[in-house]
């Protein structure tokens, strides 16, 4: 390759890291500011802002529910999105690929729209206290990252591996705990971690869910911002970046990156 | 080695009797009858193929021997346990794969003590007994490799040691050497065939590739549209086929339709294209049949008319096989195809468009009534 089509090459790669990146970086030293506004660069440092995250008005509370919220719902759309997904690839049931689309479609809505359905269903069918209607959302709202890489992941999985199991005096479930899931856990690990993020930063619909006891993460935060503007949400904000790389390492550790990437 | 060949040694008192027992199996997907009133009785210790084209039902009826499907009617026996409903996992039936199916997320001895796993060995017991299945099948070296670094030949290995520790009653076989090259086909045969006769296994094979079946088996269930045509012996199968379809499936032929002219002590003659020709049977004159030889049965040259039927046919075709030639002839009305085996070409070679005589004895005559 020409060294100039190289250099432009490189420039090109470092403008768009820069583009991406920067924002979320510039949040990092803002916290460690001892400034009450958002002052960029920091005129010191300090970890006040840290400490001000236990003292913030419920913010620890938000990050709390919405860690119960996105793990539950995580949880509840591995669980139901692998058997639907099992179903669609192996049970020859007509329609699968409309289910199959059914199943993604949360993807292609606007949350907004989401959202007021929700609150009317909710509403409908009695369910006035925040909780429950909220975990419904974002079942709904996770599982097509469930969908698509538990989806992904059978299609190159081969079943008569399941049969070889059986044989092999696994009952059904069995064989598909013991071999099923480990072969395909690079699509959980990948779909749960999406899904996990996805429900944790959800705004659009949860703002229709939420009363005054349940609030989640990124609404307290926005209340707060309104309130008092001070660099305690930057705080709040590194804490979630350092959390997310740990999480990344983390899957890294378990099943590899690179796979999780395949999927 | 021990506790499988004492397993073989304990096993062998029951032989003789019926190990496995099919009896009136019949399976419809839809409207596609795949199975239809089929029966079939498997010794002990015994190596029987289940030889038929795709879509014969060969699978189908694996499948449910292994207890992966159910049947819509009658019922399997393997010793004096009915298993026609018994879960797979309950059956200690043992399966090899077509494509292995290994399990990659584990080691070679772990895919081989899977099963043993499943029926709570002690750990000490259990890598014994895996130790001894890699012996067998001489990969005892590959123990703590991953499964996904070996050849097509060594996952098979594996596959059958994988199926064999845990001492199945009976072991199943899928096409596992469709997808091995020739040279290891013919190698894993022999030595397959070797492993599982010295274990006493009762083992049943599907293939669709006859010289497949012919190498492994002591029996040969022909298969064809949902029914078994001819079971017996490799070489019954072969020269003795029950139908025109057996015929046709195992080994090569010439055929020639024909009319019944008349039958006399036994003997039939028969009115084809290429003259007068006579088999052993027993036909209505009239009767519309096929007379059949097979091309190793054919020599050249006239023989004694009391013996040997004797046509004249056009050579078209010399094919050099190596061990055998294959000569491909025609007769008067250029459509019948006649196929010749010899093993050497005759003094002076021959060269296509030769008329020659060709005989072959009346007894090796095959008779099959018209389809």
């Amino acid at each position: 390759m020409p060294v100039l089509a190289r250099l432009f090459a490189g420039l090109m790669l470092f403008l768009v890291l820069v583009f991406l990146l920067a924002p979320i970086a510039i949040v990092i030293p803002i916290s460690f500011s001892p400034s009450t506004v958002f002052s960029f660069p920091p005129t010191g440092f300090s970890l006040r802002w840290y400490e001000n995250i236990r003292n913030a008005d419920g913010i620890i509370k938000a990050l709390w529910l919405s860690t119960q919220i996105a793990a539950l719902s995580t949880a509840v759309s591995l669980v139901l999105g692998t058997l639907c997904a099992i179903a669609i690839v192996r049970g020859a049931i007509p329609g699968a690929r409309l289910v199959s689309t059914f199943m993604i479609s949360p993807l292609m809505i606007p949350g907004l729209v989401l959202g007021i359905a929700f609150l009317h269903a909710a509403r409908e069918v009695g369910l006035r206290d925040g909780y429950i209607p909220l975990l419904l959302a974002h079942v709904v709202v996770t599982m097509p990252f469930i969908m698509r890489t538990v989806l992904a992941s059978l299609a190159l999985f081969d079943f008569t591996m399941v049969d070889a199991a059986r044989m092999l005096g696994c009952a059904y479930p069995a064989a598909l705990w013991r071999v099923l899931v480990p072969n395909i856990l690079p699509g959980f690990v990948s779909g749960a971690l999406f899904a996990f993020i996805v429900s944790f930063d959800n705004y659009p619909v949860s703002i229709f869910l939420v009363d005054v006891h349940t609030k989640t993460l990124p609404i307290q935060l926005l209340n707060q911002l309104e309130m008092s503007p001070d660099p305690t949400l930057a705080a709040v904000a590194t804490v979630m970046i350092v959390l997310t790389i740990l999480a990344l390492f983390a899957c890294d550790r378990l099943v590899g990156l690179r796979r999780m990437a395949a999927v | 080695m021990s506790a499988l060949t004492a397993a073989t040694e304990a096993s062998v008192p029951k032989a003789a009797a019926a190990h496995l027992r099919i009896r009136q199996l019949g399976k419809r997907f839809g409207s596609n009858t795949v199975l239809r009133d089929l029966a079939l009785s498997v010794e002990q210790g015994e190596f029987v193929s289940l030889l038929g084209p795709s879509g014969c039902g060969k699978t189908t009826l694996l499948r449910l021997i292994a207890g992966l499907m159910l049947p819509d009617t009658g019922t399997i026996t393997i010793g004096d346990r009915d298993l026609t409903r018994t879960p797979p996992h309950k059956r200690n039936v043992g399966v090899v794969f077509q494509n292995y199916a290994l399990f990659p997320h584990l080691t070679v001895a772990e895919n081989v003590g899977f099963g043993l796993r499943n029926r709570k060995m002690a750990a000490a017991e259990r890598k014994r007994r895996v130790a001894e299945a890699l012996e067998l099948v001489r990969m005892q070296e590959f123990a703590e490799r991953s499964v996904t670094v070996l050849s097509g030949g060594q996952q098979q290995r594996i596959a059958v040691a994988r199926a064999i520790v845990v001492e199945p009653a009976i072991l199943l076989l899928d096409e596992p050497f469709s997808a091995l090259d020739r040279k290891l086909r013919e190698t894993m045969q022999i030595e397959l065939r070797h492993i599982l006769r010295n274990l006493g296994i009762t083992s049943i094979f599907v293939t669709h590739d006859q010289d497949e079946a012919l190498v492994m088996s002591d029996r040969i269930a022909v298969m064809n549209q949902g029914q078994i045509e001819h079971f017996g012996p490799p070489g019954d199968i072969y020269t003795n086929p029950k139908s025109l379809f057996v015929l046709e499936f195992v080994g090569q032929s010439t055929r020639l339709p024909g009319k019944v002219l008349q039958t006399i002590t036994g003997r039939v003659e028969v009115e084809t294209p290429l003259g007068h020709i006579r088999a052993p049977g027993s036909y209505l004159p009239g009767s519309r049949v096929v007379v059949a030889a097979r091309p190793e049965a054919i020599t050249l040259g006239e023989g004694p008319a009391g013996e040997f039927n004797t046509i004249k046919a056009t050579l078209t075709d010399i094919v050099y096989l190596g061990a055998k030639t294959q000569l491909h002839f025609h007769g008067a009305a250029q459509d019948e195809a006649i196929q010749v085996d010899v093993a050497r070409l005759p003094i002076g070679g021959l060269a296509p468009g030769a008329e020659l005589s060709l005989r072959w004895r009346i007894a090796d005559t095959m008779l099959f009534p018209a389809p």
